[in-house]
């Protein structure tokens, strides 16, 4: 049974999450904090110590390679015990550190997976941004250390597009708006080729609405902990955050009607064991609120994400962008806030329809243009809209002709994963 | 413009619809606005009219019937709002007052924010009450260049009592959203004094 027969396994690497799982799930058997805890207790230590110190440091560097843990296992052991630090490896989605990356993939195919990555073939997942050395180190990694037969680097937004289709077919034209722990980007694909020159970022992702969160309660005076405090902001924001219409409005149903609005949070405090309570009331719609009135959170950034989006589709060939208004397609974490779908269209189609109106008005109401359909699209499996695009992508029959294979590696070198299909003939 | 056959000229309307080009941003618009745009027959002092109020307070505003909103319910409704935007657009000169209410505000929270009891606190807001209160041209103003400087010194303290008027309603109402009922205070809306309307520290 070769490798080809047996399903292959998809890795994508964000910067808050890991999914891994096989090719042909529905969902990723594991979603694991992007995060390592290794043991550097050892290094750094002065040489002629006491005997029994240098037994133990030379055990200590023979096991070093596999004293670590990924995950929330990292967590927990690096809380319980103070010999472990904490690695991102990933920052604001692109790899910072190869070494932890590595170990990181070791733990997730040997631990967690526990395949032997010889008798796979591997997708893993990029996001627009990388550079071709990063992708080489992908492929130096994966077929040095890791003896996989096979590998394929695919870009996030456009598994993401193939993940957000309600027909049979995929429709591959649309513009993907990944908002993740680290980054959020706003890609425009048209027939499955992604439009470079139209990227653009957003500096506002997940990870800044849970500060803003904290940052909330903190002022009302709540009780947080604060050795815990970041982790139950974010548990805070994931349960109970969402989007409204109006800010005002808002304010006005929680005046009249409070013990609809407010929520208590009750825990446990990790160290004493004390319970705590807390109140959450109004960070519940201003946490969301961040991604249309930027600047009530950051000091130099205005643009609210519609008319981010907006400028994305306008910058793109003049031919597409009908299909892009048609399409706009949600993936990441942070889209899943209740209300956020619906506020998205409504402040989109907005925009465009006052274009519209304003170019009719123009030409004296002479020409009417057709009006053009904004649809933002979202669909059930939003969380890991990449990771099931890449179960689907590497489920299908051309998967495996597309791949680089370890023969082409150890007959080119890593430069044959440099070049991205999706991105041929810019770099 | 495209001369058309028959003569009529085509006017392309550009001072009804606003011109969008699509690839700069459109005017960034969050906040919301006095809906006081309206400004027949109401006495303007440094360029800003001076709105009824329905206030028991004596000063120079025109009274307001009761069961209308004035401009003082206006900045408290959309106090928690505005108090995060550091960028306005100013639609009318009723926003100016909106906006410089809305600092108010958050300054009289911040004096609020030691106070236990609705007594203590009624005390710390009459004395920001009796400190001097700066019209537009003097130091201490807070918005240099939002209002026009008053032309004549009758002008500046016509201003400078409204103001006085104005901060005095809006404290009597503050006080009542910031209290309870029962006298304690109400941390949902004290938690604003954290904040920092528009950047400017409160000392």
């Amino acid at each position: 049974m070769d490798a080809a027969s047996r399903p292959a396994v998809v890795i994508d690497n964000g910067t808050g999450y890991t999914k891994i799982g096989f090719a042909g799930n529905v969902e990723p058997s594991f979603v694991i904090p992007s995060v390592v805890a290794v043991n550097e207790s050892f290094l750094n230590q002065s040489e002629g110590r006491s005997m029994g110190n240098y037994i133990a440091q030379y055990n200590a560097g023979i096991m070093a390679d596999l004293d670590f843990f990924i995950g929330e296992e990292a967590v927990s052991q690096s809380r319980a015990s103070g010999i472990y630090n904490l690695s991102y490896p990933i920052q604001h989605s692109k790899v910072t550190n190869w070494d932890t990356m590595e170990k990181f993939w070791q733990q997730c195919i040997y631990n967690y997976l526990s395949c032997d990555p010889e008798d796979h073939y591997f997708l893993l997942t990029e996001s627009p941004i990388t550079s071709p050395e990063d992708r080489e180190y992908m492929g130096e990694i994966m077929f040095e250390t890791f003896n996989v037969p096979g590998m394929y680097i695919a870009l996030q937004p456009v598994l993401a597009l193939s993940a957000g289709c309600s027909t049979p077919k995929p429709q591959m034209t649309g513009v993907v708006v990944d908002i993740g722990d680290g980054a959020t980007h706003v890609v425009p694909v048209v027939d499955g080729y992604i439009i470079g020159s139209s990227i653009k970022s957003f500096p506002i992702s997940g990870s800044d609405i849970t500060q803003f969160v904290l940052q909330l309660l903190r002022e009302r005076g709540e009780l947080i902990p604060p050795e815990d405090s970041f982790e139950i902001a974010r548990k805070v924001k994931e349960m109970y955050c969402y989007n409204s219409s109006s800010i005002v409005k808002e304010y006005n149903k929680y005046d009249k009607k409070p013990e609809k609005y407010i929520k208590q949070w009750t825990g446990v405090k990790p160290m004493t064991g004390v319970p705590f309570s807390f109140d959450i009331g109004y960070e519940r719609f201003l946490g969301p609120e961040v991604f249309f009135h930027p600047e009530i959170y950051v000091d130099d950034f205005r643009t609210p994400l519609p008319d981010v989006i907006d400028m994305c589709v306008q910058s793109a060939p003049i031919d597409t962008r009908r299909g892009l208004y048609k399409n706009v397609v949600l993936s990441g974490g942070s889209t899943m806030f209740k209300g956020f779908q619906k506020r998205l269209q409504t402040d989109l189609k907005k925009i465009v329809d006052d274009r519209i109106a304003a170019s009719n008005a123009r030409l004296g109401g002479d020409v009417i243009s057709h009006p053009v359909e904004v649809n933002v699209v979202s669909h059930p499996v939003q969380r890991f809209a990449v990771w099931f695009g890449g179960s689907v992508v590497s489920s299908l029959p051309e998967f495996h002709e597309s791949c680089h294979t370890k023969e082409d590696y150890d007959e080119y070198g890593a430069s044959i994963c440099r070049t991205s299909p999706i991105f041929k003939g810019m770099y | 413009m495209y001369p058309l056959s028959d003569g009529i000229s085509s006017e392309c309307g550009s001072d009804k619809v606003p011109r969008s080009d699509p690839f700069t941003a459109r005017p960034i618009d969050p906040v919301y606005h006095s809906s006081f745009v309206d400004e027949e027959g109401i006495t303007k002092a440094c360029g800003c009219p001076l709105i009824p109020l329905k206030t028991h307070i004596k000063g120079p505003a025109p009274v307001s019937d009761q069961d209308k909103i004035d401009i003082v319910d206006e900045a408290i409704t959309f106090f928690r709002a505005n108090v995060f935007f550091k960028n306005f657009d100013i639609k009318s000169p009723a926003d100016k007052l909106l906006i410089y209410l809305t600092f108010y505000i958050n300054v009289a929270l911040k004096r609020l924010e030691g106070c236990r009891t609705l007594a203590v606190g009624t005390k710390a807001i009459i004395n920001l009450g009796l400190e001097k209160v700066p019209v537009p041209g003097e130091p201490g103003f807070p918005f240099p260049g939002l209002f026009s400087v008053p032309r004549s010194q009758d002008e500046a303290e016509l201003f400078r009592n409204y103001l006085k008027q104005i901060r005095e309603e809006t404290s009597g109402r503050l006080l009542n959203c910031a209290y309870r009922p029962n006298g304690t205070p109400n941390k949902w809306w004290l938690a604003f004094a954290k904040r920092k309307f528009m950047n400017i520290v409160v000392l």
